[in-house]
């Protein structure tokens, strides 16, 4: 399905990441925010250690936004995210202001229409319509859920089921939205994994050793 | 009219005294009306809170058996705030003086009064900062002297008064120290308005304004006072207002007050419910 | 166990602690904690309320608290600085209360959002005059939550406001934790007392059965400006800070990895978790390096310091500002080590490899201290 993202996709990336830096990014009002509180949760509900940051000030309304994550399966020291080894791009300019401080081999995931028109782009990047998919689904703000999805399905960096769990509880007492936020959560992940099988994201990681 | 003063004994601190007011100076007679309204309203001292701010008319609580909460210059309005929201079984009443309360203090003063707290302040107005020398006050008149403006004020002064209207305060009255008589039930009116009670007092400060400006000595001022005012009616025109300096109540309503719109507010969101 | 912000950790404190009163006025990276209040304290029957401004906060929480209440305000930067002449105001009345100050870069205005540690100084020297000063910190939303208590404790101990400085970090992470519910409110009574209301005796606000003078001039027992009463004021603040010197609870000390450690990194708040980082890698390296971190800024422990200083050859004490807490250290230590600043400002956190790089230029034999290095 999402073509693009295979000519994008360099080596499986099987290194395991301890403590995981996670970053996502977008532009205020695409539920970066909520994405990072629901993504940290299910960190929590797999059992690891987590600390979420969210960016505030004026920055968190207008132009590019981020939420830093930093999992891991000890107690975490240092709380912030220098190089990410997971980035989430929903938006140019915030792949703009983001984008570079990764780690080399790390796993940038990017909304399609958010590439900028350079060509130096890293070798981990993959390119998903998670926009397009979301509008399709009928509601665009569901994409920050859906990407989460993709995400996921990609690295395995939280468990489907505990990041199932966490939209559940985010969505919880708001019937209208519970159902679009399943679908495009599901919509996500089916994304995410085909794009790995197709060769992105990562073979690895921690959640592959532990899966139940 | 009630008899007035009779056991003022009782809310006075006495061994505290003599002030530190100057001789001549009208702030002993504002603080003898606060005690004599207290008197005529019967309250427990121990049940009564005086807040006052830094200068001359902030060291009225030191005088009183009353609690007393002597604060910072310019927030006793503040602290008022504070105290009156924790226990609003307390009486507050603020004393202040124009410096006090319309310069260093005037972002609490106007803000007390849209909120409508249930607290009565009296606001002593001498024109002047007395407690530092006699500086120029927000309150002195244009062409005033004070020390910081030997050749006469140029700066256009605050009118208490029309300030608190504008601000939301639910009674808001003007006196001097001329009425005697007037003044305590003034004092007590306001203490018993359930909401922001504004009583702006004209007083005399010989030692600074009445020598800077030649206005004599204490009796000289005195009847100056009377002279510069007019007593009035509510509810009184801008014209009347602008055109001298009316004293009387000019605003008494029945208005939402602070304390109550909170614990309505609490009630609904249901404290006490559950113990 | 659930995800709790540091700023909403501190307002779970305050409940815990059985505060009843927040006063405030919104400032970035603060206003979480004003918003939390506003939420939790009126269906509790507890008082929440915006002022005008941060003078006017703090005076509303020391009023309050004469009114019987626990109270509280949290502020930021320029907010703390207008915060100062209350906190004067709140020492020589003896008020309990709390001021939660979350750091950011100064002075002025300077960075809203970004994390700072400033303001350690300030908050033991801001207010003009000689005063006993408590000021605790924290490093997690954890520790900011149990801080929060342990600041309403020592407030009602001493009769002093107490300062809780966190950084925007540590206000703005979330991080799992299990927190007990809030206690149901329990509003305290003011009690009947003879004893006088100032130095020694116990804290009676007004409504306790005799009238209460309280005042910020210098005064006696009574709370009277009488004759005497300089005296009165200077042995009542010289008494609270020596029982505050001679209580060894008030501790403010944790080491980390310190076990045979030639090197030290001594640090507080944030930067205590970086120097964790910094301390994991230099030590996985081979090198003998641990922390000593600060959870008590002032009294600054002092004997700890001295005895680290025992242990080491050098102490590097890395800091969010050009160089506060490092003096303190430095006279503790009165050249038994090495002692060097490691400041930024710039609201950029360190780096566990800032850190790493520090320690290992860190010469190990030389007694005496170089001059303040900043990065």
């Amino acid at each position: 399905m999402p073509d693009a993202m295979t000519a994008e996709v360099r080596a499986a990336r099987t290194m395991r990441r301890e403590p995981l830096g996670v970053r996502l990014s977008g532009r205020g009002g695409q539920g970066v925010m909520l994405a990072g509180a629901i993504f940290a949760t299910a960190a929590m509900y797999d059992g690891r250690h987590v600390v979420e940051t969210p960016t505030y000030g004026p920055e968190a309304r207008l132009g590019a936004t981020k939420v830093e994550i930093v999992l891991s399966e000890h107690e975490i020291a240092f709380p912030a995210v220098e190089k990410a080894d997971l980035l989430l791009c929903l938006s140019r300019d915030a792949y703009v202001k983001y984008g570079r401080a990764v780690a080399p081999d790390a796993l940038v995931v990017v909304d399609e229409t958010a590439l900028p028109t350079s060509a130096d782009l890293p070798p981990g990047l993959v390119r998903l319509p998670l926009r397009a998919v979301a509008r399709e689904l009928g509601a665009e703000m569901v994409t920050n859920v859906l990407a989460l999805g993709a995400i996921v399905g990609l690295s395995d960096a939280v468990s489907s089921r505990s990041l199932e769990r966490a939209v559940e509880e985010a969505v919880r007492g708001k019937d209208e939205l519970r159902e679009v936020n399943r679908r495009a959560l599901q919509a996500g992940l089916d994304l995410g994994r085909a794009g790995r099988a197709a060769g992105g994201g990562w073979a690895g990681g921690r959640a592959a050793v532990r899966r139940d | 009219m009630p008899r007035i003063g009779e056991d003022l004994q009782r809310y006075l601190r006495t061994e505290m005294m003599p002030t530190v007011w100057c001789p001549g100076c009208g702030h002993g007679n504002i603080a003898r009306a606060i005690a004599a309204a207290l008197e005529h309203l019967a309250y427990d001292p121990e049940r009564v809170v005086l807040v006052g701010g830094i200068g001359c008319s902030g060291r009225t609580p030191f005088y009183f058996r009353t609690n007393a909460l002597h604060t910072t210059h310019g927030r006793a309005l503040a602290f008022a705030t504070g105290l009156k929201l924790a226990r609003p079984d307390l009486k507050v009443v603020v004393v202040t003086g124009d410096g006090d309360a319309l310069a260093i203090g005037g972002n609490h003063f106007i803000h007390a009064a849209r909120r409508n707290l249930d607290v009565a302040v009296v606001l002593y107005n001498n024109s002047i900062y007395g407690m530092t020398g006699g500086q120029q006050a927000p309150t002195t008149p244009v062409g005033a002297r004070s020390t910081t403006s030997l050749s006469g004020a140029i700066e256009p002064a605050f009118d208490a008064v029309e300030l608190a209207m504008a601000a939301g305060a639910s009674y808001v009255a003007r006196t001097t120290t001329f009425d005697v008589q007037e003044m305590p039930l003034l004092i007590a009116d306001a203490i018993e308005h359930p909401g922001f009670a504004l009583v702006e007092v004209l007083t005399q400060c010989p030692t600074y304004y009445g020598r800077l400006n030649r206005l004599g000595e204490a009796p000289e001022m005195l009847l100056w006072e009377r002279d510069q005012t007019e007593p009035a009616q509510a509810p009184i025109t801008r014209e009347e207002m602008a055109a001298g300096r009316p004293i009387g109540v000019f605003r008494r309503e029945v208005r939402p007050e602070f304390t109550r719109s909170y614990a309505a507010l609490c009630e609904r969101l249901g404290a006490g419910a559950d113990g | 166990m659930r995800l709790v912000m540091g700023n909403e950790a501190v307002a779970l404190g305050a409940l815990a602690a059985g505060c009843d009163f927040y006063a405030g006025y919104p400032i970035t990276p603060a206003s979480e904690i004003l918003e939390g209040m506003a939420h939790l304290l009126p269906p509790r029957g507890g008082v929440f309320l915006q002022m005008e401004d941060e003078l006017g906060a703090l005076a509303a929480v020391v009023g309050a608290a004469w009114g019987g209440a626990r109270a509280m305000t949290a502020t930021a930067g320029p907010g703390f600085s207008l915060m100062q002449e209350h906190i004067g105001y709140a020492a020589i009345t003896q008020t309990p209360c709390v001021v939660v100050d979350v750091q950011r870069g100064g002075p002025s205005t300077g960075l809203p959002t970004l994390p700072s540690q400033g303001d350690a100084m300030q908050a033991r020297w801001g207010t003009h005059g000689d005063r006993p000063a408590i000021v605790l910190t924290a490093a997690s939303v954890r520790e900011a939550y149990d801080a929060t208590i342990r600041a309403f404790a020592l407030a009602e101990q001493y009769r002093q406001p107490v300062v809780l400085l966190l950084d925007a970090v540590v206000a703005h992470m979330r991080e799992p934790v299990d927190l007990p519910p809030p206690p149901p409110p329990s509003r305290q009574r003011p009690r009947p007392s003879a004893e006088p209301p100032f130095g020694e005796h116990p804290f009676t606000p007004f409504g306790s059965g005799r009238a209460v003078v309280v005042t910020g001039l210098s005064h006696d027992d009574e709370g009277l400006p009488r004759t005497g009463s300089a005296r009165a004021s200077e042995r009542m603040l010289r008494a609270t800070e020596a029982r505050m010197a001679a209580d060894p609870a008030l501790g403010g000390l944790t080491s980390y990895r310190l076990d045979g450690a030639r090197l030290a990194v001594l640090s507080y708040g944030v930067t205590a978790r970086v120097a964790r980082a910094a301390i994991d890698a230099l030590r996985g390296a081979g090198q003998a390096v641990g922390g000593l971190e600060l959870t008590v800024l002032w009294p600054f422990p002092e004997q700890g310091v001295v005895d680290l200083a025992g242990q080491v050859d050098a102490i590097l004490v890395p800091e969010l500002n050009l160089g506060q807490m490092v003096l303190p250290v430095r006279a503790a230590v009165a050249g038994r080590c090495r002692v060097e600043s490691l400041g930024r400002a710039d609201g950029t956190l360190f780096q566990p490899d800032d850190l790493v790089a520090a320690v290992r230029a860190m010469p190990h034999d030389s007694p005496v201290g170089r001059e303040a290095r900043h990065a």
